[in-house]
C-alpha cells in the first residue's frame, strides 16, 4: 500500500511533462519501447526488475522507468548529462557485474534522452494527493526553529498536523481545505514568516515556490495523513539485500573451521603454514638487541633507556622477552602510544576548522586522556566501544543525586562523535547542509573507523558495489538523529556540560577563583603590552608620523580588514612593514616591548597551568526528541524522500528483524536509546565486523600491514584477508579474552610471526616482495610522534608529565610552528601537544602527520627532503643533539675516556646496542676529524656526531 | 607509476610509501640502468609523467586575487546599473549579497571609466591601464559563478572544488598527475605577500587527503625562502662537510646491510637533494641577475609595485626552471571592500597592474607565454548594491553569482570575452562558467583529463572536480 501512493504520486510528476517529450519524438532515433527497452531488457533488468528492485529500480515496466529509483529519476528529458540513467551507463558504473554497454547502446540512450525522452505507450494512472509527510520535510526545514521542539513563537509548533490544526495565539495556522485562510501560507507567502531578521541568526532560507505550491495543495486537498510507519526492518525479507550478499566473507561471523579444531593454533600455526605453503619458514630471530628496541617502540613509542636496554640485554631468564613486553604493557607510556593511533582514527583535534577562523576546542583534550586512559586501563573493548558511542545512554546523569567518575566518563567518551571538522559554529555557515556534512562524517568515522565499511557512497545512491542500500544510510543516520540533528541543532555553546564529582567540584571553587582573577588582571595587562608594542614599532620605525596617526592606526586595527577604508589600510599596511622586520634589525625599545608581551603571555601560561581542569565537557547527547529522518535523494537536503526509522546495515543481519531499540530509562531523563541500542549491536560476541577490523587495526600497528589491507574497507571492493583463518582466530580470541586489547599484543608479541628478523634475502623477495605471507618483520620509520618522542628521549629533553591541558604552541614569521617549553625547559610528549588544524607543529607536519578529514585510518610514510632539511638545520633538533652531547660528557666524565668509548655511549643512547668494529672505527676517526675542524673543541665535536647519529637511518628505522 | 589507472587497492603495497622525484634519476646513474617514469619503484613521486593528452601548457601561474575583485569596476561594464545609480535594488535584497539585507544599500554605478582596448575591443576600466594593453593576449571570462557568498568556503571551493577544508587543490592534483620538470626545485610553489598570509593560510596549497609531497611549497619573502633551507646553528663548513661524509658512510653501512629496502636509498637520496636544493633555490631566486629593462617592466624599484612585481618575475623564473605551478598571493583579502571600494580597488591596482602586465609581457618575449597558462581572478565577485558599513555605503558585497577572471597564454584564445552576465553584473545570462568547469579547462590545456585523474579514498574515486559532470569550456581555447 505505502509503495503503491509512492509510485502514483510519482507517476503524475512525470506525466505531466509527457506531452512535452512526445511532441519531440518526431526526429528521434526511436521511441522508449523499440529503441532503449530492449537494451534494458538484455543488461539492465536482472537487478532492476519487478522482484529484485535493486536501488528501488524496476526498468523491467514503462511505469518503473517512470517512476525511478531511491536516487530519484531516471531521466530528465532532454538533458543527457542530467539523466542518471546516462550518466550511470556512460561512466561505465552499470550495469556492476559483467560488460560495460556497448558504444552504440550508450548512444541510443543518450539520443532517446536528448530528443525528449519520448514513450509511444501511456500507462494508466491515477492522481495522487500530497500527505503529511511531504510537507513535514518543508516545515522542519523552514519552520521549526522558531515552531518546534524548542521554541514555538505565537504558541505555534508546525511540526505536525495536528498542532498546526490547533494553532497558537492567533488560532489554527492551517484550515484544512482553504490554503488562502491558513495562516502558515499568508505568512510565508508575504514573506512575514521566515522573518527577514530571523535569517541569518536562525539559519534558515525561505521556501522556493514549488514548496508553497507542495504546502498549498496539501491543504486545499484537506490536509489529508497517511499513515506511514518509517521504513525499518520488519520482518519481511529485504528485497534489496540477497542472502548471496550476506554470504560475503565479512558479513557472515567468524569462526574456525571444524578440521582445525584439534590443532594448537597461535599465530605461528597459521602464518607458519602458509609459509610452508609457498615453501619458506619463518625469518631467523632478530637478535636480541633488535627484539628489546623493536618492541619498545612499537608498543610505548620510546626507545629504552640505557638502563633498562642493558637489564633486558643482560637478563637471563628464558621468558625475558615476555617478561619485557608485560613491563612495557604495564608502562603509563602504552596508552600514549597506542591511544595515539585510536586519536587518529576519531580525528581528534583541538581546533573545530572548516572556518579560517579555526577556533579552538578548548577541552578536546579530556577525550585525549579518556582515551589514553582506556588503553592503559586495558579497558575491555566493546565498553570502550558502547562509551564513545553511547555513553550519555549508560546512565541517567542528568537526574542523578551525585555525579560519579563513571558519569564523567562516560559522557567525556562521546567526544569521540565531536571530533570531526564543524564549521557550525559560523556566523553565516550553520545552514541545515553544513550540519548534514558533519552528521556525514560521524557515520564515515564509525563505519569506516569502526565497522570497516564505507558508507559514504550511499548517502546519494545506492552503493555501487557493497550491498548498502540508500535506505541504510539513513537508517544509520537516524541512530545519531536524537543527538545529532539537523533540524534541531546545539550551538558551540550549547554543546557542552558543566559536569564533575562533587570532590572535583570543591577543587575547582577552591583553586580556581583567585587564579581566574589574576589571569584576567594578566590578560587586560597584555592587551595593554601589544598596544605599546605597536606604538613602539611606530614610533620606532617612523619617527616623524603623528602621535595621532599612531592613534589612529590601533583605530584602524580594530576595525575588521574588509570594513577599512583605504587611508586606515595605509596605516596598517605601514604597521605591518614595520612588524615584519626580523629580530636582529630592530631596536632595542621594540625588543623590549616584545620582550614584556612574551613574559606575560608565558605568565597568563603559567597560571593556566596552575588551574584545576574546568568542569566543562565536550559531549554528545540524546535530547529524546529526534526529528524524523527522511531519503535524502542523491544526499541533497531540500529533496526528501521517504520516511525511514533507526537501523543497521541489513547485509550485517537477516535483513528481516528489527532493530530494536528501547529509551534507557524508562522513568527518567527521555532519551530515545537509539545509540546504545547501536553500539550494543556492534558489540554482540559474534558481529562478524567489529572484533575483525580492530584486530585487523591491531595487527597493521604491529606489521605496517593489514591481514585486510584496506584497514577500512572489508566490502566487496575491499582487499580479501591474506590470512582469512588468523583473522578469524584472533577475532574470537580477542572476544573470548573479554575484548582485551593488552592480552592480544602478548599474543602477537610473542609469537614467532613477529620475532622475525627484518632482512629480506633474495629468495624472499622473490616469493613474497609484498610481504603478504609476513615472511619477515618489515623495516619501518619512526612515525611522528615517536621520532620526536625518540629524539626528547635520549637527549634528555623529555618531560613524562601525562594529560591535562595540551601544550602551547607558537607561530613564528617564517610560518614554523613549534612548541613552547615548559619552565623546566623540557618538552613532553607528542601526544600532549596542541593540534589546532592550520597549526599543526611544522615538526609533525614534515614527518606525515596527517591532515585529519575527517579522520586518518592509516599514515602516509614519505621520504622526501624538506625531513632531511628539518634535521640537518633545524635549531631545535640541533639543540637535542646538544643535550645528548652533554648527557654522554657527563656519563662518561672519568678521566681517559677514549673516542671508541664516547662512540660506545652515543649508540647504547641512541640506538639501544653497542656499535659494530666498524662504526667504533668509523666513529672514532669522526671525532677526531671533527675535533680539528672544530678547532680542537671536543664539546662541539661530540656535539656534531650526536646530531649525525640522530640524523642516521639506523636512528630513524626500526628493524 | 601512472595514477590514473585504476587502482586496485592491492597496488598500495607497492605505493604506501613516497619519495622526491630524483630517486628515479639517481638510482639509474647508480645502478647504470635506466628507470623510468613508469618502473620508478619508490611510489608516489615527482618524477614528470605524461598526461591523457597532449598538452598546451605546461606551467600554471595562477594571480590570485583574494577578496573578490568587482566585476563591474574593471571588467565587465554595466551602464543599466550605472543610470540606476542611487535607486533601490528592483528585487528581493535578500537575494542580492552575503550579509543581513538590512545593510544592502542601493544600487552603485561603475567607479570608474570603462574603455575598449586592444584590436578585440576588449572592456577595461581604467583602474588596470597596463593589462588592458595585453588585451589581445588576454581570454575574459565574465560568466564565473560559484557556490557559497563566504570567503573561506568559496576559496575551498576555487582552489580545491569543494565547499570545505580538506580537499587537494588545482596545483596539488596538477602535480599529482604531471609531477615536475626541476627537480631541484619543488614541484608546486606559492609567494605569498610579505605583509602575511592570505585568508585561509596553508589552506590554499593543501594536498589535502593526496600525500603530503604534492602540496604546495611557500617560498618566504623574505629571510630563508624554504624552512630549514640553511642551518640555524653556527658550524664551520668544515665541520658540515665531514659530517654529511660521515653520514653517508654510516647510512651507507645501514643501507648494504639491508638489501632490498628501496626506501632506504629514497632516504639518502633525499639528503641529497636537500643538499641541492640549497643551491638550486639561491639561483632561481636570484633577481640580481635580471637586466635593468626587465625590472623595469614589473615595476620593480617602484615603491606600489616593487613587491607584486618581484613575485611576478620570480614566478616567471620558475616557471622557465621547469616549475610545474605557481600561485601568487596578495596578504589576506585587500580586494574584499565592503567600504571605500573606490579607492580600495584602485590602490591595489596600482600594486598589481603593472606587474601582472609586466609578467605578460616578459613571457611573451621569451616565447614561454605559448606553454605557461596564466589565470587572474578571485574567489568570487561584488554586488551591483552598495553596502553599509559604519555609517556610510561606499563598498560592494559578496556575490557569488558572477564574478569574472581571466586567463593568457597556454592555448586559451586572447582577445576574447567569453560569457555575460545581467544588466547589473549580478547573475550570469550567458555562457556559464562554474568552478568545476574553470578546473577541467586548466586541466585540459595542462593534458590531463578531469575524468581520469583520481585519487581512490575509502572506496571513493576522488577528483577534483567532484562528481558532476563538468565540461572544459572549448569556445575559449585556441
Amino acid at each position: 500500500m505505502k509503495l503503491d501512493i509512492h509510485i502514483q504520486r510519482l507517476c503524475f510528476l512525470i506525466l505531466c511533462f509527457l506531452p512535452l517529450f512526445l511532441q519531440a519524438a518526431g526526429e528521434t532515433g526511436g521511441d522508449f519501447e523499440d529503441a532503449v527497452a530492449p537494451i534494458l531488457k538484455e543488461r539492465c533488468v536482472k537487478c532492476h526488475n519487478g522482484k529484485t528492485q535493486k536501488g528501488e529500480l524496476n526498468l523491467s515496466s514503462v511505469v518503473g522507468v517512470m517512476k525511478g529509483g531511491e536516487s530519484g529519476p531516471v531521466f530528465e528529458a532532454g538533458s543527457p548529462e542530467k539523466s542518471h540513467l546516462y550518466e550511470m551507463v556512460h561512466r561505465k558504473e552499470m550495469p556492476k557485474k559483467g560488460d560495460p554497454l556497448t558504444h552504440a547502446q550508450i548512444e541510443t540512450i543518450r539520443k532517446w534522452i536528448d530528443t525528449g525522452a519520448p514513450f509511444r505507450t501511456q500507462p494508466r494512472i491515477t492522481e495522487t494527493l500530497p500527505h503529511q509527510h511531504d510537507v513535514i520535510p518543508v516545515l522542519l526545514l523552514r519552520c521549526t526553529t522558531c515552531h518546534g521542539p524548542r521554541k514555538q513563537l505565537g504558541g505555534v509548533d508546525l511540526r505536525n498536523p495536528a498542532a498546526m490544526k490547533r494553532g497558537g495565539k492567533n488560532g489554527p495556522v492551517m484550515i484544512p481545505g482553504d490554503p488562502d485562510k491558513s495562516l502558515v501560507i499568508q505568512r510565508i507567502e508575504s514573506e512575514a514568516c521566515p522573518p527577514r531578521d530571523m535569517l541569518l541568526k536562525e539559519f534558515v532560507k525561505r521556501p522556493p515556490k514549488s514548496e508553497v505550491a507542495l504546502l498549498r495543495r496539501w491543504i486545499a486537498a484537506g490536509a489529508p495523513e497517511e499513515d506511514i510507519v518509517p521504513d525499518v526492518a520488519n520482518g519481511e525479507a529485504d528485497p534489496l539485500v540477497t542472502e548471496e550478499d550476506r554470504q560475503h566473507w565479512a558479513f557472515v561471523a567468524p569462526e574456525i573451521a571444524s578440521s582445525l579444531k584439534n590443532e594448537k593454533l597461535n599465530v605461528d600455526f597459521f602464518v607458519g603454514r602458509k609459509l610452508k605453503e609457498e615453501g619458506l619458514a619463518f625469518s631467523e630471530e632478530a637478535d636480541r638487541n633488535a627484539l628489546i628496541r623493536r618492541a619498545y617502540i612499537d608498543l610505548i613509542g620510546l626507545p629504552p633507556s640505557v638502563e633498562e636496554w642493558q637489564q633486558w640485554s643482560r637478563h637471563q631468564d628464558a621468558d625475558w622477552f615476555s617478561k619485557m613486553v608485560d613491563h612495557l604493557l604495564s608502562s603509563p607510556r602504552y596508552g600514549e602510544r597506542w591511544g595515539r593511533y585510536w586519536l587518529d582514527l576519531a580525528g581528534y583535534a583541538d581546533s573545530e576548522g572548516g572556518i579560517s577562523a579555526d577556533p579552538v576546542r578548548e577541552v578536546a583534550w579530556k577525550y585525549r586522556d579518556y582515551v589514553i586512559q582506556a588503553f592503559n586501563e586495558d579497558k575491555p573493548y566493546d565498553r570502550f566501544l558502547i562509551e564513545q558511542l553511547a555513553g550519555d545512554e549508560l546512565l541517567d546523569w542528568r537526574k542523578a543525586e551525585e555525579v560519579t567518575e563513571e558519569m564523567v566518563e562516560n559522557l567525556t567518551a562521546t567526544g569521540f562523535l565531536r571530533m570531526g571538522i564543524d564549521q557550525t559554529g559560523s556566523r553565516t555557515m550553520n545552514f541545515v547542509p553544513e550540519r548534514l556534512g558533519v552528521i556525514s562524517d560521524v557515520i564515515a568515522v564509525v563505519g569506516s573507523g569502526v565497522m570497516g565499511v564505507t558508507m559514504e557512497c550511499a548517502k546519494c545512491h545506492t552503493h555501487k558495489y557493497d550491498p548498502i542500500p540508500h535506505r541504510d544510510y539513513y537508517r544509520m543516520k537516524a541512530i545519531f538523529q536524537g543527538a545529532l540533528d539537523e533540524h534541531d541543532w546545539l550551538s558551540f555553546k550549547t554543546r557542552t556540560v558543566k559536569m564533575g564529582t562533587a570532590e572535583h567540584r570543591e577543587r575547582v571553587a577552591k583553586t580556581n577563583p583567585p587564579l581566574l582573577a589574576e589571569k584576567k588582571k594578566l590578560e587586560s595587562q597584555l592587551k595593554q603590552a601589544g598596544a605599546d608594542l605597536k606604538t613602539e614599532t611606530l614610533r620606532a620605525h617612523y619617527p616623524a608620523q603623528s602621535e595621532e596617526d599612531r592613534k589612529a592606526t590601533l583605530g584602524a586595527l580594530r576595525v575588521a580588514d574588509n570594513n577599512r577604508s583605504l587611508p586606515q589600510r595605509l596605516l596598517v599596511e605601514k604597521l605591518m612593514k614595520a612588524e615584519v622586520i626580523p629580530d636582529s634589525e630592530q631596536p632595542e625599545s621594540v625588543l623590549a616591548a616584545k620582550k614584556k608581551v612574551k613574559g606575560l603571555e608565558r605568565h597568563i601560561a603559567k597560571v593556566r597551568d596552575e588551574m584545576e581542569p574546568a568542569l566543562v565537557i565536550r559531549a554528545l547527547w540524546d535530547r529524546g526528541e529526534p526529528s524524523p529522518t527522511y531519503i535524502l535523494r542523491r544526499g541533497e537536503h531540500a529533496k526528501p524522500g521517504r520516511l525511514v526509522g533507526p537501523g543497521v546495515p541489513s547485509a550485517l543481519t537477516d535483513g528481516k528483524t528489527a532493530f530494536e531499540v528501547e529509551p534507557p530509562f524508562p522513568d527518567g531523563t527521555v532519551k530515545s536509546g537509539r545509540r546504545l541500542a547501536f553500539a550494543r549491536w556492534l558489540t554482540q560476541p559474534d558481529h562478524p565486523l567489529t572484533a575483525r577490523v580492530m584486530m585487523n587495526r591491531i595487527w597493521y600497528h604491529h606489521f605496517g600491514r593489514g591481514l585486510v589491507n584496506t584497514l577500512e574497507n572489508f566490502g566487496v571492493k575491499g582487499e580479501r584477508p591474506t590470512h582469512p583463518e588468523l583473522l578469524d582466530w584472533l577475532a574470537l580470541t580477542f572476544v573470548e579474552k573479554g575484548w582485551s586489547i593488552k592480552e592480544m599484543h602478548r599474543v602477537i608479541l610473542n609469537s614467532r610471526t613477529w620475532k622475525q628478523s627484518s632482512m629480506i634475502s633474495d629468495d624472499r623477495l622473490e616469493a613474497d616482495p609484498q610481504n603478504r605471507l609476513v615472511s619477515r618483520m618489515p623495516l619501518r620509520r619512526m612515525n611522528a610522534e615517536a621520532l620526536r618522542d625518540s629524539l626528547l628521549s635520549v637527549s634528555g629533553q623529555l618531560d613524562v608529565e601525562a594529560g591535562g591541558l595540551p601544550d602551547q604552541i607558537e607561530v613564528d614569521r617564517d610560518g614554523m610552528v613549534s612548541v613552547i617549553a615548559g619552565e623546566t625547559g623540557k618538552l613532553r610528549r607528542s601526544i600532549y601537544l596542541q593540534y589546532r588544524r592550520t597549526e599543526i607543529p611544522t615538526m609533525m607536519d614534515t614527518f606525515d602527520y596527517p591532515e585529519m578529514g575527517p579522520n586518518c585510518l592509516s599514515r602516509n610514510i614519505s621520504t622526501v627532503s624538506p625531513q632531511s632539511l628539518m634535521l640537518m638545520n633545524n635549531a631545535n633538533i640541533r639543540n637535542y643533539a646538544a643535550a645528548m652531547a652533554a648527557k654522554i660528557e657527563g656519563s662518561l666524565s672519568r678521566a681517559g675516556a677514549t673516542h671508541s668509548d664516547f662512540v660506545d655511549a652515543v649508540y647504547r643512547t641512541a640506538l639501544s646496542r653497542p656499535p659494530s668494529a666498524e662504526e667504533t672505527k668509523l666513529g672514532s676517526e669522526a671525532l677526531t676529524e671533527l675535533e680539528a675542524k672544530w678547532g680542537e673543541d671536543k664539546d662541539a665535536a661530540l656535539e656534531t656526531y650526536c646530531h649525525i647519529i640522530l640524523n642516521s637511518a639506523a636512528f630513524l628505522y626500526v628493524d | 607509476m601512472n595514477p590514473f589507472s585504476e587502482l586496485n587497492p592491492s597496488r598500495r603495497d607497492f605505493f604506501a610509501r613516497t619519495s622526491d622525484g630524483l630517486l628515479g634519476a639517481a638510482l639509474a646513474s647508480l645502478l647504470g640502468n635506466d628507470l623510468g617514469a613508469e618502473e620508478h619503484p619508490g611510489g608516489y613521486d615527482l618524477t614528470p609523467k605524461r598526461g591523457h593528452h597532449p598538452a598546451k601548457a605546461t606551467s600554471v601561474i595562477q594571480l590570485f586575487m583574494n577578496g573578490g575583485p568587482s566585476q563591474m569596476d574593471l571588467f565587465d561594464p554595466k551602464p543599466v546599473l550605472n543610470g540606476m545609480d542611487g535607486k533601490p535594488f528592483p528585487g528581493n535584497v535578500e537575494e542580492v549579497g552575503n550579509s543581513n539585507a538590512d545593510s544592502i544599500g542601493v544600487m552603485m554605478g561603475g567607479q570608474y571609466k570603462f574603455a575598449r582596448h586592444g584590436q578585440s575591443g576588449m572592456w577595461m576600466s581604467d583602474a588596470l591601464p597596463h593589462t588592458a594593453k595585453m588585451a589581445d593576449d588576454i581570454c575574459l571570462i565574465n560568466s564565473m559563478w560559484t557556490d557559497h557568498p563566504n570567503h573561506d568556503n568559496a576559496l575551498y571551493k576555487i582552489h580545491s572544488g569543494r565547499l570545505f577544508m580538506g580537499y587537494p587543490t588545482l596545483g596539488a592534483w596538477t602535480v599529482y598527475g604531471l609531477g615536475t620538470e626541476n627537480r631541484n626545485l619543488p614541484a608546486y610553489v606559492v609567494l605569498n605577500d610579505q605583509l602575511g598570509m592570505p585568508k585561509n593560510g596553508t589552506r590554499n596549497w593543501t594536498s589535502g587527503f593526496l600525500p603530503p609531497l604534492y602540496q604546495g611549497t611557500r617560498f618566504r619573502p623574505t629571510g630563508s625562502p624554504i624552512l630549514n633551507l640553511k642551518p640555524q646553528y653556527e658550524q664551520p663548513s668544515a665541520v658540515t662537510e665531514a659530517a654529511r661524509g660521515l653520514l653517508g658512510k654510516l647510512d651507507g653501512i645501514h643501507r648494504n646491510t639491508r638489501p632490498h629496502y628501496q626506501e632506504l636509498d629514497a632516504r639518502i637520496e633525499s639528503y641529497g637533494l636537500a643538499a641541492r636544493m640549497q643551491l638550486s633555490a639561491g639561483e632561481a631566486l636570484d633577481l640580481a641577475r635580471e637586466k635593468p629593462h626587465t625590472l623595469d617592466l614589473y615595476g620593480i624599484g617602484e615603491l606600489k609595485t616593487d613587491s607584486y612585481g618581484k613575485r611576478c618575475l620570480l614566478a616567471r623564473r620558475l616557471v622557465e626552471r621547469g616549475v610545474r605551478f605557481v600561485q601568487i598571493f596578495l596578504e589576506e583579502q585587500p580586494w574584499d571592500s565592503h567600504a571605500d571600494l573606490n579607492a580600495n580597488h584602485r590602490a591595489i591596482c596600482e600594486r598589481t597592474d603593472k606587474p601582472v602586465a609586466g609578467l605578460l609581457r616578459d613571457l611573451k618575449q621569451r616565447g614561454l607565454l605559448d606553454s605557461t597558462l596564466v589565470i587572474w581572478g578571485g574567489e568570487f565577485g561584488r554586488t551591483p548594491t552598495s553596502q553599509k558599513s559604519g555609517d556610510v555605503y561606499t563598498g560592494r558585497d559578496h556575490n557569488m553569482q558572477a564574478f569574472s577572471s581571466w586567463m593568457a597564454g597556454g592555448g586559451v584564445k586572447g582577445g576574447m570575452t567569453y560569457g555575460a552576465t545581467d544588466d547589473f553584473g549580478h547573475a550570469v545570462v550567458e555562457d556559464a562558467v562554474s568552478v568545476h568547469d574553470f578546473h577541467a579547462t586548466i586541466l585540459n590545456q595542462l593534458g590531463l583529463d578531469h575524468q581520469k585523474l583520481f585519487f581512490s579514498r575509502s572506496g571513493l574515486e576522488e577528483r577534483l572536480t567532484g562528481f558532476e559532470p563538468p565540461h572544459v569550456v572549448e569556445d575559449i581555447l585556441a
